[in-house]
């Protein structure tokens, strides 16, 4: 039996089997197998000292039969006994046969003399790997092993060109062969480091050479490359002259580096989305998607290689991302012109920074991010006008900006938000000193609750509809529920609504109308907290009285609390306190003013608008002019309102907007279609209560990919260059706020749960701009406290034009529960079975606005979720659908559609804005009550040490 | 003469949250300043409606408070504790009651002075209309001898220092640290003990033996039960290692972490901005980076 069909069978990377290789005789005693082994030896000699190198191929099989028996017994012989008092095992009797007789260079010499065909080198190939793979000793580090391998390597593969495709396989398992025994006996890393100069190969390291080609590839080939590389990685951290050899004299880093620009440039320059409520790549999504899978393993090696390397090649490697791959391509490709292309690279953007868990490439994205400048402007502020753009990229920027938050770095920070809030110009001169103050007394909290409007108390619904689903629902972002690889993800939001309506009637009042008694009420003894059982947190209960809308309000103050203490955690390191006395407002430098002019808008297409603050020093007329709500063209269609799903929803709007795409004459453009048929109440309401402009920017419609060249004033005119200014990320999310009731519900819920990240922040500069609502800023700072009190109005005056606006907030309720709940119930796995009165695992289950994103991923979920709320909803006598649709008799179709999406969107930013409030009620409470973390001790890791505990 | 209380509070030097660990005798399993906590909600308390005995509120007639709501507090009762841990005060520990967020109780280590060594057990009472009410009520729980102590009661004159308690400016760290400060600076004006103003002002001699005495008797009662029956009051043991000397260990050791920190596998922290600098990425961390 030859050992080439012995050794066929078996898949690369399989195991099993070879050691019952029935042909050897690996149980037999040492001696025997001595003999037999110098059996063989003497014929192959033989042959081999034949003076003329034969080419008949009865020798080949003859040496091929006999080095094939040999080497198994060379493979399966056990070292020697120990010497007495330990120390290195002796070489068994063939092994020191074999290394004094130099066996195996005379072998692999007689092949090369003889000129070796591909099958005689896949098969001295694929021997080699089953003798270092099995061997029971270490054999590389005797030269008599290590140098016919490196010679036979060298024979086979040339570092510069490569091997023979059907050598391949054979020989990038070798590879990974050497490298794992490598691993196991670093000084082979040395020997094979010196040795190498004396072979043919002109490399040092020829074994790394030889796999680097392999790094990009796809399948399993791929794999063990770089399995292997990342062995030698690892066995090369501490040896500076491999580390050194591998930054100056290999191409290792470049390859990997603008590898990744190569598979980036494969990746689909548009995404296939599916649900209107898509907003990121989730590991659903690029799984199936292969080019991307090809980008992301190999990002992932790069993470990995970050991980282990020497810092010379981590550092040569990091230079090599951020010249060879972020700027030159990541950059244009966030620049690209067309909306998908945008959309895509934003997500794919949003995507790697998920995915790296390495610090120091996070911080060469991140630098890239915030420093690197693309015509002018920064990766941020290119990123930061998109969220004023249309929904779709409107979202997918949002995401991204949800995961920098969610790294709590101070960098990221500093350059978003607190670069402007530094000088504390925001704040009035006398205020400065309550920059530091916490909401002690819940005077802020009380503020934000106040907002919720009247309309949407009276929700506490008679008891008939009152059926489980009613029992909560929420609020939150996806991507909370990890997949099963341990590969670290970020999580992004944290926080999430929880409301449960309590059983009593609502009485419709302010605050809690009956100070709870302070009788004690028996509950489990539980550990240490401080305060008594009888407390309202724990009365709020059993409390009838309670309000409808405060009912699950303790579920929002759990949420905040582990969102602040996981904020402060993440932020115990940062190099100061922002607490508006350090850094000194005084000392600091003025932040960059708002933009006189962007050049980038150029880069727009129609459909985008931007939206700058500080406007309230625009006369009205001047806004007028700059809006272009009025005429827009009203699209045609009709809407036959027959029961709701997320794909009607999304279909709906899909179409909407292509109808007008069609239609669409030189004139501008609404983002939101709904906007279109905004009546001229809600236009003077909107310059009565806006003083952020919107500014659209539109241009004529040349179809996909137009590039509009408009320019406009990015800040009104006559405002002076010296007034205070919140930065453009604030502006461009108040502006989005105030416009709640436009968004669609993705839009607010992602926009919403971005706010509320942002206030889990403890430092006192961010905390008291968003929170503090006893605060007076200066006259061109709105606080947000202002902006939820427009949108308060807007709501009310929206629900005073609708009678049948209770319903349909209550159906709009319904609906959300219901679509949660399907989720819920379905991930048995992240989520213990649901129980309603159980909170300790509601608090555990994934977010309600993850699972109303998360359907994107499963449309037949989606539907199913959709069909139960429809159940659920159809319970009533009347689907939303309809109570939604319900438009007036007399209008067009396509008008009536439109004033169903404008209504829609009114209803669940209704829904969505009450529990804003009691999320941000809940985190100014909070942050009175919590600790700040102490600076961590340990100083920063020094560089050679790995960052595996971030892995 | 003063209307409002304002010391400068010494700062204690240790490093980490103030845990009792600096006093064996304490119990050490009760005092777990350096954590806070909110009430877990007890297992039994989602959503069962309001049993039958709803007992009417006993606060609702003055009603007071009634602007605040139940949670509002709740939540000033564990911000002003929060601010309490926050000032590290010096020898003072704080635990409020099971039974009730209105009454903490205390323990006040004297360190030097004329009262050195003492160890005195107290109760703080928060008026139910906090905090909009009067100041808080600080009684030692054995009337220690001191002139502005009521020799009956144990009550201390906290009056004097907060005339008007005034929301916003005055905290119960206050009172706390007032508490601690009337044994080192010793104030005979209307004196609750006027024995002992008078003792202090003729016969200081006779005024130190007296203390000596009274800080023996307190002493000699540190083992007793708590006067008030609560499972968060504060008792003394005699030291057995057998029971303090791993939760001294777990004191030392202990590192608050977010509740949830075993789950982050985020990465975080990340700062690169340089001490004193507004510029990202201004600090070289070391990485021979660029």
């Amino acid at each position: 039996m030859s050992w080439l069909s012995r050794l066929n069978p078996r898949g690369p990377g399989s195991r099993s089997g070879r050691s019952a290789a029935p042909s050897s005789p690996c149980t037999a005693d040492p001696e025997t197998c001595l003999m037999v082994f110098e059996n063989h030896w003497r014929q192959v000699s033989w042959v081999l000292e034949k003076h003329e190198p034969s080419s008949s191929s009865d020798d080949l099989t003859a040496v091929r039969n006999h080095t094939d028996q040999m080497l198994c017994l060379l493979a399966e012989e056990r070292p020697a006994e120990s010497p007495e008092g330990g120390g290195v095992p002796p070489m068994g009797p063939i092994l020191e046969l074999v290394v004094t007789e130099n066996i195996l260079e005379c072998l692999v010499q007689w092949h090369l003399r003889r000129g070796l065909d591909p099958d005689s080198q896949g098969a001295l190939l694929k021997l080699f790997e089953m003798l270092i793979g099995q061997s029971q000793q270490p054999l590389l580090q005797h030269t008599a092993v290590l140098h016919p391998l490196l010679r036979l390597l060298g024979a086979c593969a040339d570092p510069e060109l490569g091997c023979p495709s059907a050598l391949e396989n054979s020989l990038v398992l070798l590879l990974n062969q050497i490298c794992v025994s490598m691993a196991r006996q670093p000084v082979v890393l040395e020997m094979l480091f010196r040795a190498a100069p004396a072979q043919q190969g002109s490399t040092n390291l020829l074994i790394f050479s030889l796999l680097v080609p392999f790094i990009h590839r796809d399948g399993a080939i791929g794999q063990q490359a770089r399995d292997a590389l990342l062995l030698v990685m690892a066995a090369s951290a501490s040896h500076e002259a491999v580390a050194r050899y591998i930054a100056e004299n290999s191409y290792f880093c470049p390859v990997l580096a603008t590898g990744l620009s190569a598979l980036y440039s494969s990746l689909p320059r548009k995404i296939e989305v599916r649900g209107d409520d898509w907003h990121a790549l989730r590991r659903e999504d690029w799984m199936c998607v292969s080019s991307l899978v090809l980008f992301m393993n190999s990002l992932e090696f790069c993470n990995a290689v970050v991980q282990v390397a020497h810092p010379l090649v981590r550092s040569q490697l990091l230079d090599y991302l951020h010249n060879g791959f972020l700027v030159p391509v990541m950059g244009p490709a966030l620049h690209k012109s067309s909306v998908d292309e945008m959309i895509a690279s934003t997500a794919y953007l949003d995507l790697f920074l998920r995915s790296v868990s390495e610090t120091s490439l996070l911080k060469t994205f991140l630098r890239f991010i915030l420093l690197h400048r693309h015509d002018n402007d920064t990766i941020l502020d290119t990123l930061l006008t998109r969220i004023s753009s249309n929904s779709r990229l409107c979202m997918v920027s949002l995401s991204l900006f949800r995961t920098l938050l969610s790294l709590n770095c101070e960098d990221v920070m500093l350059q978003l938000v607190l670069r402007y809030l530094l000088p504390c110009t925001h704040v009035m001169l006398s205020q400065r000193r309550a920059i530091r103050d916490t909401d002690l007394y819940g005077k802020s909290a009380d503020k934000f609750l106040s907002l919720i409007p009247e309309c949407c108390r009276l929700n506490a619904a008679p008891s008939t509809e009152r059926d489980e689903d009613s029992a909560f629902w929420g609020k939150g972002d996806p991507s909370t529920e990890s997949p099963a690889p341990p590969r670290p993800s970020t999580p992004s939001r944290l926080a999430f609504f929880i409301r449960q309506q309590s059983s009593g009637g609502g009485s419709g009042g302010g605050g809690p109308s009956t100070p709870t008694g302070m009788e004690p009420l028996q509950s489990g003894p539980s550990s240490s907290h401080p305060l008594s059982p009888d407390s309202p947190m724990h009365q709020q209960q059993t409390h009838t009285e309670c309000l409808d809308w405060d009912s699950g309000y303790l579920e929002y103050l759990k949420d905040a609390r582990r969102g602040i203490e996981h904020c402060s955690w993440a932020c115990r390191d940062w190099s100061a306190p922002y607490d508006g006395e350090n850094p000194s407002p005084n000392t600091v430098p003025p932040p960059p003013p708002p933009p006189t002019s962007n050049p980038s808008m150029a880069m727009f297409p129609e459909h985008f608008s931007f939206q700058q603050g500080g406007s309230s020093n625009t006369p009205p007329g001047q806004q007028r002019l700059l809006e272009q709500a009025p005429g827009e063209p009203q699209p045609p269609g009709d809407s036959n309102g027959q029961g709701i799903s997320i794909e009607a929803f999304t279909q709906e709007l899909r179409e909407l907007e292509d109808r007008v795409k069609e239609r669409s004459r030189p004139a501008c453009q609404e983002e939101d279609t709904a906007r279109e048929s905004l009546s001229a109440e809600r236009q003077e309401e909107e310059q009565q209560l806006s003083s952020a402009l919107e500014v659209k920017l539109t241009g004529d419609t040349k179809g996909e990919g137009t590039v509009v060249g408009l320019c406009s004033p990015a800040r009104p005119l006559n405002q002076p260059a010296s007034q205070p200014y919140t930065g453009p990320f604030m502006v461009v999310l108040f502006a989005k706020l105030e416009n709640m009731l436009q968004n669609s519900l993705y839009v607010n819920i992602l926009l919403t749960g971005i706010v509320a990240q942002l206030a889990c922040y403890p430092q006192p500069l961010l905390r008291s701009f968003l929170l503090n609502t006893n605060m007076v800023f200066q006259p061109s700072v709105k606080s947000l406290i202002q902006v939820l009190g427009s949108v308060k109005n807007r709501i009310e005056a929206f629900a005073a034009s609708h009678e049948d606006f209770p319903a349909m907030l209550k159906k709009a309720q319904q609906y959300l529960v219901a679509r949660g709940k399907v989720d819920w119930t379905d991930s048995p796995a992240a989520v213990p079975p649901l129980r309603r009165s159980d909170s300790l695992v509601k608090s555990r289950k994934p977010s309600l606005g993850d699972l109303i994103l998360r359907h994107t991923n499963s449309p037949t979920r989606a539907r199913h979720a959709a069909q139960l709320a429809l159940a659920h909803v159809r319970d009533g006598g009347q689907s939303l659908h309809s109570a939604l649709f319900k438009g007036s008799a007399g209008a067009s179709g396509l008008e009536k559609q439109a004033e169903a999406l404008r209504v829609k969107n009114a209803v669940y930013c209704a829904v969505i804005f009450c529990e804003f409030l009691k999320e941000l009620a809940a985190l100014a409470q909070e942050h009175a009550v919590s600790l700040p973390f102490p600076h961590s001790q340990e100083s920063a890791p020094p560089p050679q040490m790995y960052w595996k505990n971030f892995g | 003469g003063h209307s409002t209380w304002s010391l400068p509070w010494a700062q204690r030097s240790d490093n980490e949250e103030q845990g009792g660990h600096g006093e064996q005798r304490s119990s050490p399993a009760r005092l777990s300043f350096g954590k806070k906590q909110l009430p877990p909600i007890p297992k039994n308390a989602a959503p069962i409606t309001k049993p039958a005995s709803t007992g009417t509120p006993t606060q609702s007639a003055n009603g007071t408070h009634a602007s605040y709501g139940p949670f509002y507090l709740e939540y000033s009762l564990l911000a002003e504790f929060t601010l309490v841990i926050k000032q590290k005060l010096p020898g003072i520990y704080v635990q409020p009651s099971y039974k009730s967020a209105l009454m903490w109780f205390g323990v006040i280590f004297i360190r030097h002075g004329l009262y050195q060594d003492g160890v005195f057990k107290f109760t703080v009472y928060i008026p139910d209309n906090y905090p909009d009410g009067e100041c808080p009520k600080l009684v030692f729980d054995i009337p220690v001898f001191h002139p502005l102590v009521d020799p009956v009661s144990g009550e201390l004159d906290v009056r004097r220092a907060f005339t008007k308690w005034r929301r916003n400016h005055n905290h119960i760290w206050q009172v706390l640290m007032y508490a601690r400060t009337i044994f080192y600076k010793i104030n005979t004006t209307e004196p609750l003990n006027p024995e002992a103003a008078v003792l202090y002002e003729k016969d200081v001699h006779l005024f130190k033996s007296k203390v000596v005495d009274s800080v023996k008797l307190c002493n000699s009662h540190l083992f007793d039960q708590p006067k008030i029956d609560d499972p968060y009051a504060i008792s003394f043991s005699p030291w057995n290692p057998a029971v303090h000397e791993e939760a001294k260990e777990r004191m030392f050791t202990y590192k608050r972490r977010p509740e949830d920190h075993h789950k982050g596998t985020q990465v975080s922290g990340l700062s690169w901005v340089k001490p004193g600098s507004t510029q990202p990425f201004s600090k070289d961390d070391g990485s021979p980076q660029s």
